[in-house]
Order: C-alpha cells, then structure tokens, then sequence
C-alpha cells in the first residue's frame, strides 16, 4: 500500500471512532442532567473541553453556555472541529482517498453515514430528537465495522483502520476520565473507596454499565471506575485493552520498532502506577502523561511506519 | 387509467429517429418487453423508481465533479429511468467497425512516428501531422508492445434520422465515462430487476477484467504478475470517482505523480513495505503532462524520466504518449482513407460528413453556410468551443468567421446532425430527448468493445449537447438479442 493511503485509512478509524464517542457522550450527559440534582453544577460548556476545544473560548465566542449551543458546537456546526457533522465530512474526505482499498460495501455505509448526518444534523432541537439521532449515527457506526469486519482483507490497510480507532478511543477515554470524572463529578479528593462519583453515567458513556457491573461483581470488588476504565485488560474502552490491542496490530506493520518502543513505555508507566494511592492531583498527572504518550504514539506512526514527514 | 397510457401518448419527434418506438404507440420489436413494462406500470410509477434510482446513486456515491466559484463540488451522477434499447444484430457490426476503426488508427499511429509511409503515399497531407501540436517529437522511432499506441478508446457514436450508427469523434487520449456505464448498470439492476427478467440483456459487467487483461498484456515483464497503476492528477480532478473506481475493481494501484519515482529507466512506487517495480502505468494525465523533463517544464503532475524508462522498453504507458496525434478532427476526416490504406478494408461505419476548413474550397463553403452547420475546433473535447450555427448569434457567427479566417487548419465544420431520441422522464412525463453513445474500445494483444456504453442524452428540450458537465443526463444502455 502507498504511505499516502495509509495514512487517510487511520484517519479514517480515527474518525469515525471519534463519531462513535462523541454520540455516546451526548446521550449520556444529557442522561446525567436529567438524573443529577440541581446544586451538582453541571455545565454544559465542559463537552467542549472533552470535545479536546477550549470551552472559555467557545463561551466568550458564542455569548452563551447553554445546553443548546454547546449541542450545536458538537453535533451541527459546520466548522466545529469538534462537531460530529465535520467529523463524518472529514470521514468521507478520507474515504474518498482511499476508496481502491475498501471494498465497495463499506464505502456505501460510509457515505451513507456521512449523507444522513448532513441532512439530519439540523433535526436536533429538542432533547428526545437528539437522543434518536445519535442512537443512529451510532447504529450507523457499527454498521460500518461490522461490514469491515466482515469483508475487508487483513492488510497494512485494515491494521491502521483499527490502530486509528484504538488510539482515538482511548485518547476519549482518557478526555472523559480527565474532564467529567475529575473536574467535574468528582466532588472531593481522596483515595479509592472515597471517590463517590456519578460513574454510571459515565461508564453510560462508554457503554459499559453492565461490564463495569459484571467485572466488578465477579472479579475485582475493589476496583473502581478509574481502576475499571484506566487498566481493565478485558474492557474494550479501557487504555489498557487499547494499548495491548495498539500493539498487536502495530506487530503486523513494517519498520514498526520505533512504534513499537514507544507503545512499550507508555504500557510500562501505565502498569507501574499503583492507582489505589493517587489522589485527584495524582490521577491528573497520570492522565497528562498517558495523553502525552498517546501523542508520542502517533507522531512515530507517522514519522517511522508510514515515513511520512510531520509537519 | 391515464397513467397506462404514458407511452401511448408518447410522442417522437416528425424526422428523427427514435430508438424505442417506430411510431407513436408502436414500439420497435426488440423493445416490446420494455414498452409493455413501462405500459403496465404507468407513468407514475416511473416517477417513483426515478426516485429510487436517485436515491441509489446518492447512496452509491456515484458523483461527478464540477468546478464553480474555485470549488470542487461532488454532483450526484444523473441516469434517466428508462433504459435505451439497441438490438444485438445491430450492435454487434457497429463493435466490428469500431474495432476496425482503432486498429487501423493504431497503425496510421505507429507508422507516422516511425516511417510514415501513408504521409509518403500522400494519402494524408504530411504537413497535417508535421504541424500538429499532437505530434510528440520523442515518441518517434519508438513501437510500443503490439504496436499499439491507443490501447483505450472512447469512440463518440451518433445515430442519424435513418437510424445507421455515425462516428462523433474518436477519443485516443485520456477518455472517460466507463465507470459510469458500469454504475448505471448496476444501478438498474438494484431498482428494476424484474425487468431484466423478461429480455436478453448482455451483460457490462467485464470491462474491469478485459482492461486488465488488456493492460497486463503491455507488461515488459510478461513472465511475471504485473503490477498496475492507475496514475490520477489526483482527489480534485473531475474523473477521480472513475480512477479510484477503476482501480478499485481491477484491484490495482491508484497513484499519484509523487507516489512514483524512476532510477535507471526503472520506474517504482513508493509503498508502505518499500519501493516496487512499476510495469505498466494506465495514465489518467494528459501526456504532454507526465514527464517533466520532456515535454510541459511547468507540469506538477508528472514524473521526472518517465519517458525515458518507456522510451527503453521498462514501462508500457497506456494510453502510449503521442496517441492524441490521430485525435484530431481533422485527421478524423481521414479515417476512411486511413482505413482502406492499412486494412484494405471499406469502413464498417461512417464518419459524419466533414469539411475542413484549411481546404479552400470547403472553407468557402462552410464561410457561406455559418447558420446552418456545426463548427468544431480541431483539439478541444467537453464540448467547449463549439458553434451551433442553427441557434447561434450573428455576432458568435461573426468572431467564429474571423477565427477560421486566422487558422483555418484549426477548425472543422459538420452538418447540424439530426440526433436520434429515446423517451426520457422529464418532469413526469415522457418526452423525446436527443442521445449519443460512447463505446469503449480496447486494444493490447487483442482487440476488445463494450457491450453497448454510454448513453449519453440532453436533458433540455431539443439541446444537442450530453456532456454531463454541461447538464446532460446518462441512460442504462441494453443491448438486446433479437437474433434468436
């Protein structure tokens, strides 16, 4: 395959992991609100921050932190990079450059996905409308992997595909544990046991409610959400499960050591931090680290593996 | 009950030729299963799988690209619901002549680079070629595998008020449309298959595998699995949907000029696992474009010694560079002569009638007659630069005048044809619209044609212009046995 289409198929995972996520965390939060009682102090503008925007920017701009127009911002504006309508443009713009690797099947569901997301978008006004919508481009999501799935070649093609969505996906995962558990929900700092948090409606987020349940129940008592979400081997939203995932496929590449490395030691800062003695100041340093070494990742995936220069 | 009566009340236009129905309420034999469908389902329902149709291409992501205001804007492709009908006993002299017609033009190709013999012979004005700005001066000397200069060819067919199949022009350089011929089909067959059931209907769907094969067969290294690139000035050109399509069904590489690179007359592509040694590049660039260093200094779309690495017999390039030498409408005026010349052969299909402005009796002729005759530049394609004298102004008739005067052998002028009809849905109805027909044509170790191609029709009333970036519409061609 030519490095130039490379490097469009990870962008490609990349985002179309990035509609996915961003459709979970809009059902999910607006889940929260109606749960949460008023004097939690929820505020709409911090999807923006999770969203990886600056959200003080984006209230002086707007002239308004309502519900309504950080929905907009993230779901309808068209030059938000944070919408998921300029993400599903950005997707099609990537398959449409990489269209000879893809079987046609999978090319029709995602510019089927791209189509009913332009013409929707705008339908999104009242809450129960939304809760539809994104329920859709969610389903419509899966579509797409479940065709891949089914029908793509295991090459250098479907490998960057899949390290695309891993590493967008645990990037999220590490934004939503960053911003909405602990900015945000986290009423006070302490260790584990005391970090009373909302996490069933950020685990509603990620989709795993139930596992979370099962895990915990059956195999690990002491595990809490971030112990859950930072190294559950068997989650598949966890940076754990992403990373061992990242590494298998990186295997399949050639000129991978570099990438490879650098996978390693981001696993090995991340195993060999005990979570049960962080506190909150702990657990954001250990996020900005893992978010700085998910960076790391990808710029050596450009620059060694697909030889492509960085700008 | 007036629905039924959609074709019946169809109405072909009084001295053309209409391709589904001799005249109103009879419909042609070959398209009586057709006529019956369309009779049994009622107009309305035509309006309703027009929608469907549409839906599917949006679906489909069968688009086109136009350029307005510096934007690329992918348009969905336009296919009209009602199929046009060619009978097989018909199609299959037309294939003969257009066979015919690219062997001889790639011999008349190979011979004017090399000893030109017919310029000798006379029987094509030597300064013709000598002057032309088609001729490629490092081509000569050179016979490609096969001696096969233009191994894909886009022949632009018409239909004439008795119905006898005339060839437009011949398209030797980079012709496009094929892709859209095998969606359309496609297409079809996802919202009528009930109608496939109930005629013969050849298939389309070999054109991926015969251009292929046709392609491998150009490899310098024929011993081995060759390795095939679609080489395309990139994601903003207006035929992209059909170079990433084309390269995703044969299962080739689609590149870029920076994705290529050549050493030692050998050219390689840049990939993920290292470099790989090209054999043959199906080239989606106009040629005076793909070698900086020979031909357009200025090119950002080229390869640096391209020409070189053909030159020695390392890479075959199709089309050949210096193919568009015999697309000229000017030398199309030749054919016929060129054909008897090499073949021996009289042309299985006609030219429409010519006259070349740089004869001076012809020119005085077509001076005199402006109004009435269509004007074409020798070297433009798109259908840009075109008088139609008929619905042309007095002033566009003066400034063509003027630039016939100024360089006569630019220009050519042809009769304002009388273009066949097929019924197409226009705002609900049937209506009469004027088609053309764009086979394609192969030719490597073997001569190849298309069942049928693409249909190409005006959509506004009475127009004689199909291009697509000029508002013309496609039909699904059917090339149906009527022999038994």
């Amino acid at each position: 395959m030519l490095a130039r289409v490379a490097e469009n198929v990870y962008w490609m995972g990349r985002y179309l992991e990035r509609i996915d996520d961003t459709a979970r965390l809009i059902n999910a939060t607006t889940h929260i609100l109606i749960d949460s009682h008023r004097d939690t102090g929820f505020s709409w503008p911090v999807l923006v921050d999770v969203l990886g925007e600056d959200s003080e920017r984006f209230i002086k701009e707007e002239h308004s932190a309502s519900e309504r127009a950080v929905m907009h911002c993230l779901i309808a504006a068209e030059n938000s990079t944070a919408s998921i309508r300029y993400s599903c443009s950005q997707l099609r713009f990537n398959a449409r450059c990489v269209r000879e690797v893809i079987p046609r099947d999978i090319w029709e569901e995602l510019n089927g996905l791209n189509l009913f997301m332009q013409e929707q978008c705008l339908h999104a006004s009242n809450r129960h409308k939304r809760y539809t919508l994104m329920v859709e481009v969610i389903r419509r999501c899966q579509m797409v992997i479940g065709v891949m799935d089914g029908t793509m070649l295991r090459d250098d093609a479907y490998h960057l595909f899949n390290i695309g969505r891993l590493l967008e996906r645990a990037d999220m995962t590490s934004r939503i544990m960053d911003i909405l558990i602990l900015h945000q929900l986290l009423p006070a700092s302490g260790p584990r046991g005391q970090r009373g948090i909302q996490w069933h409606a950020v685990l509603n987020a990620l989709g795993g409610v139930e596992s979370y349940q099962r895990y915990v129940t059956r195999e690990d008592e002491r595990s809490d959400v971030i112990d859950f979400l930072m190294s559950c081997r068997v989650f598949p939203r966890s940076i754990s499960y992403c990373l061992d995932r990242v590494r298998e496929e990186a295997a399949f590449l050639p000129h991978n050591d570099s990438l490879l490395a650098t996978l390693e030691a981001l696993r090995r800062q991340m195993d060999d931090q005990d979570l049960a003695v962080l506190d909150v100041e702990g657990l954001h340093a250990l996020i900005d680290t893992l978010q700085s070494g998910l960076n790391d990742i990808h710029t050596v995936l450009m620059s060694d593996a697909l030889r492509l220069s960085v700008a | 009950m007036s629905d039924v009566l959609a074709l019946e009340q169809y109405e072909p236009y009084a001295g053309f030729f209409d391709e589904l129905v001799e005249t109103r309420g009879t419909p042609r034999p070959h398209a009586l299963p057709i006529a019956r469908f369309i009779a049994e389902q009622g107009g309305s329902a035509l309006v309703e799988r027009q929608q469907l149709l549409d839906d599917t291409i949006r679906a489909m992501g069968v688009s086109f690209t136009v350029y307005s205001d510096s934007q690329n804007i992918d348009r969905s492709w336009p296919l009209d619901v009602v199929p046009r009908t060619i009978p097989s006993g018909l199609w299959k002299r037309t294939s003969d002549g257009l066979k015919q017609r690219l062997e001889a033009l790639n011999l008349f190709i190979n011979d004017l680079y090399n000893d030109q013999r017919i310029l000798k012979a006379g029987v094509v004005p030597a300064s013709l070629v000598h002057e032309s700005r088609n001729f490629l001066a490092p081509c000569q000397g050179i016979t490609p595998p096969h001696g096969v200069w233009a191994h894909i060819c886009g022949t632009d067919l018409v239909r004439d008020e008795t119905g006898q199949f005339l060839v437009l022009e011949d398209n030797l350089r980079v012709p496009s449309g094929v892709s859209f011929m095998l969606e359309n089909r496609t297409v079809m067959k996802r919202v009528f298959p009930e109608l496939f059931a109930r005629s013969t209907i050849s298939p389309v769907d070999d054109y991926p595998r015969q251009l292929w094969s046709m392609l491998a067969s150009l490899s310098p290294r024929p011993d081995d699995t060759p390795v095939i690139v679609i080489l395309t000035p990139g994601i903003y050109n207006s035929a992209y949907f059909e170079h990433s399509y084309l390269a995703q069904q044969m299962g080739c590489y689609l590149a870029e000029n920076t994705d290529l690179l050549v050493e030692n007359d050998t050219v390689y592509l840049k990939t993920l696992r290292g470099n790989r040694r090209v054999d043959v590049i199906y080239r989606r660039v106009d040629d005076v474009f793909i070698d900086p260093d020979v031909f357009r200094p200025d090119s950002v779309l080229g390869v640096r010694g391209l020409m070189g690495a053909w030159r020695a017999g390392r890479v075959a390039i199709a089309n050949a560079p210096g193919s568009g030498v015999a697309d000229d409408k000017v030398i199309y005026a030749f054919v016929p002569e060129i054909i008897k010349y090499y073949l021996g052969e009289a042309p299985l299909i006609d030219n429409v009638p010519t006259f070349l402005c740089m004869d001076d009796k012809e020119r005085e002729h077509v001076l005199a007659n402006l109004d009435s005759l269509v004007v074409k530049p020798a070297n433009e394609s798109g259908g840009y630069g075109i008088l139609i004298g008929p619905r042309s102004t007095e002033q566009e008739r003066a400034e063509f005048a003027e630039a016939i005067k100024a360089a006569p052998r630019n220009f050519i002028a042809q009769p304002t044809l009388n273009l066949s009809t097929s019924p197409t849905l226009c705002d609900g109805q049937l209506e009469p619209r004027h088609l053309d027909l764009r086979p394609f044509v192969l030719q490597g170790a073997e001569l190849y044609c298309t069942t049928g191609g693409l249909s190409r029709v005006a959509l506004r009333r009475g127009s004689l212009v199909v291009n697509s970036s000029q508002g013309g519409g496609s039909k699904d061609t059917w090339i149906i046995n009527d022999e038994g």
